[in-house]
């Protein structure tokens, strides 16, 4: 049995990180948002520009995002900020105190002045921040952990070392009763009959193969060839020449366990176990859906070596090779590039990476989070309106 | 001439209101690194967005001219493009397209071996940077050398039937006066789109204005499938307001539409399709070489840009319209020349007095989406 100490939600969920978050939800607040922030010190400002003049299934998807960020469990607090009619931050509120989170909404809507507004706001986060100090920590078994798994900036070593090693946890975890997801549809493009081969029923395996078909198709429409955007230029340089090479490398993360479940972006799953979720294969909104989906703890496999994080997730950078290592030792945790030059196995820097998600989950800082690596950005489906 | 300001002369030719050393991320990834440097050095601005990497087409087009279109912006000084290295929108392309007028770096955290190295050097690249603009001062410039945008945000008819004359009559006066008007068009305008182009004379931008009266073409995911491109029909009440809101485009003749984070190419009103994020249009009349934006609406903003001034006019109403972020009451009944009040508080906001969103610190930046990301 393996354990962490965590914080206890009253939805049940438990956090690995003790955050007191102001997120906005229409882009006119993002500056708001940062100010009040600023405020207060410790807090962590979540902006964005999603949220208004989009499609319909753009506002589904947004708001999916913001309910799973705010009521994340590494979260203890969220002040929401809207502004005018018809604005989500008031429902926002209200599904996550149903669920007894402690959050609080301030709509800019001209009832109260601005500086009104922020004296409010800075004093809802000062109790929430003393709050949140005198949360208590408690033992949890691994099998409450969810684990992200995501890359960016591959090289071809990715699918050699760093993939395969996070395949290896991947398979430990789901072993010992826990949840991993894997993402990013766009890489799973030409390999989408060897995933839906490992899927628990027909069902869950027809599903998988539709959103990659659905995201294919999507690309299409819109007069383009998803190829042309993935490899990237970085991705060529590191020595991949196709997309279906490059996901060959992609779903090795994912180890050898049975798919369990096919979920949307920010969706949390129902099951336990491998799961699958739709994201693109940008990894910034990549992780952020992963994160709003319940995921506590990303592992990211670099080979260009990428800095980005998550504002309040712990992301865990596995470099794919040594010499990535030895020049940006500051943006990665775990060097998967000694499978090549110092004789370990893949199973040994499994072993590696489960043991350093334990010890993250316990609170030490990895480098995304020492750095303040808290990008953000939700997934776009169709043009702004 | 008649109208003059006191701002800073740009090599080629244009003038800014606002002398920033600008830091520009190429790609989300690059955002922290840019922000830590803006932290450090005071007198630059940051431009972060959401958008550089796994684009396609036409959605990845916009990203690059928007982030070459603010380099290019008048009121930058000078500017430090931060990137990634491994990212769709490169920095080497950006080079290429941004003319070689003022000082131009362009620096990537792969090739300088991570952030920490990349934000040391970005701090003495800027830090420079921001010496050489302070000693740059401000000279008596016609008003004719700049760009101004005019933006209306969240309006009724009750706040239009207020502002939008005074409005029209102050965009007529600087277009006479030779200065460049980009006239923001955002949907509920699209169904005036036919009368103002009576304005035009060139038949592939009149073309542009009688099909967005038609309702613009917006490929959505399912629209896209089924093979439609259209909007259904405008209602009564959409034509009424948008017959008012064109008043505030004045009565001059129109040059151009502008999209895809264009740059009008010479002086005259400009059009430029707009979306109805405040912050996305804002970022693309930057892009577009605007020094200065005069939102017109029924309420304070609650943000402007990073990159300008934004001078912001509504009707007088109800106490508690966010006061403290409007620069300007057109009254009801008042009896002032409203047209000269304006364009002289123009020219002080240009010559450097600070608005209402720069003195609380309220500016974005933001590239809108053409499509989805991969």
């Amino acid at each position: 049995m393996k354990f962490f100490k965590g914080y206890r939600r009253s939805d049940g969920s438990i956090g690995v990180r003790n955050h007191v978050i102001v997120i906005n939800t229409v882009g006119e607040v993002a500056s708001l948002t940062k100010k009040v922030a600023q405020m207060v010190p410790g807090v962590i400002p979540i902006v964005h520009q999603a949220g208004q003049s989009q499609s319909l299934e753009d506002i589904e998807q947004t708001m999916n995002a913001l309910l799973g960020t705010a009521g994340h469990a590494n979260v203890s607090g969220a002040l929401i900020l809207g502004m005018g009619q018809d604005d989500t931050a008031e429902e926002i509120v209200k599904v996550l105190k149903n669920k007894g989170r402690h959050v609080h909404s301030i709509n800019f809507n001209k009832t109260q002045s601005i500086s009104e507004a922020l004296r409010e706001g800075k004093l809802w986060l000062e109790n929430a921040k003393e709050r949140s100090e005198n949360e208590p920590t408690e033992m949890a078994d691994v099998s409450e952990l969810i684990i992200g798994l995501e890359c960016g900036g591959s090289d071809a070593w990715s699918g050699i070392t760093a993939n395969p090693a996070i395949g290896a946890f991947s398979d430990s975890i789901v072993k010992d009763g826990g949840t991993s997801i894997l993402a990013e549809t766009t890489e799973a493009v030409g390999t989408e009959h060897i995933l839906a081969r490992r899927a628990v029923n027909e069902a869950v395996g027809q599903k998988f193969l539709d959103i990659v078909k659905r995201y294919e198709e999507r690309a299409w429409a819109a007069g383009e060839n998803i190829r042309s955007a993935n490899p990237s230029p970085g991705n060529k340089v590191g020595g991949l020449t196709t997309l279906e090479e490059k996901s060959l490398g992609c779903i090795k993360k994912g180890g050898n366990s049975t798919l369990m479940e096919v979920i949307d972006y920010a969706q949390r799953p129902t099951e336990k176990g491998f799961i699958f979720m739709d994201t693109p294969g940008y990894d910034v909104e990549s992780v952020a859906g992963l994160v709003a989906g319940g995921s506590q703890i990303v592992l990211f496999s670099t080979g260009k070596g990428s800095p980005t994080g998550s504002p309040i997730a712990p992301v865990i950078k596995i470099g794919t090779n040594s010499k990535l290592y030895q020049n940006m030792p500051e943006h990665i945790d775990i060097n998967a590039g000694k499978i090549i030059d110092s004789y370990l196995s893949i199973e040994d820097i499994g072993k590696e990476i489960y043991e350093k998600v334990i010890s993250v989950a316990n609170g030490e800082v990895t480098s995304s989070e020492k750095h303040k690596n808290q990008e953000f950005s939700i997934w776009r489906l169709a043009e702004t309106m | 001439m008649k109208y003059f300001f006191n701002g800073f002369r740009r090599n080629d030719g244009s003038a800014g209101t606002r002398n920033y050393v600008g830091i520009v991320s190429s790609v989300i990834c690059s955002s922290a690194v840019v922000r830590e440097i803006s932290e450090k050095v005071d007198g630059t601005v940051p431009f972060v967005h959401a958008n550089g990497c796994a684009q396609l087409g036409d959605d990845l087009k916009l990203t690059k001219n928007m982030l070459v279109g603010v380099t290019t912006n008048p009121n930058i000084h000078s500017a430090l493009i931060v990137g990634l290295g491994c990212e769709t929108n490169q920095v080497s392309g950006m080079l290429k397209s941004i003319p070689k007028t003022k000082p131009i770096t362009g620096i990537g955290i792969q090739q300088l071996f991570g952030g920490e190295n990349t934000i040391n050097k970005g701090v003495s690249i800027t830090k420079e940077w921001v010496e050489a603009a302070a000693k740059q001062k401000r000279e008596k410039i016609p008003l004719s050398s700049l760009t101004i945008g005019v933006l209306a945000v969240e309006h009724d008819d009750h706040s239009l039937a207020t502002t939008t004359s005074v409005i029209g009559q102050v965009v007529d006066e600087l277009v006479d006066s030779q200065v460049n008007v980009i006239f923001g068009m955002s949907k509920t305008l699209e169904p005036a789109g036919d009368m103002l182009a009576e304005r035009i004379s060139d038949a592939d931008e009149k073309k542009k204005l009688i099909d967005a009266s038609k309702g613009l073409e917006r490929l959505r995911w399912s629209d896209a499938q089924l093979g439609s491109k259209t909007f259904s029909e405008f209602t009564d009440e959409q034509l009424h307001s948008a017959k008012l809101e064109a008043k505030m485009a004045g009565k001059k003749p129109i040059s151009s539409v502008l999209d895809f984070g264009e740059i009008p190419n010479k002086n005259g009103l400009h059009l430029m399709r707009n979306s109805s994020n405040l912050v996305e249009s804002l970022s693309k009349m930057a892009a577009a070489g605007c020094s200065a934006v005069i939102i017109v609406s029924s309420r304070g903003v609650l943000t402007g840009s990073v990159a300008l001034p934004c001078i912001t006019i509504t009707p007088e109403t109800d106490p508690n319209s966010f006061d403290e972020l409007v620069d300007y009451t057109i009254k009801n009944n008042g009896n002032n020349d409203y047209k000269e009040e304006i364009i002289a508080l123009l020219q002080e906001v240009c010559s450097g007095k600070k608005t209402k969103l720069e003195e609380l610190e309220l500016g974005e930046f933001s590239i809108p989406h053409l499509g989805t990301t991969y």
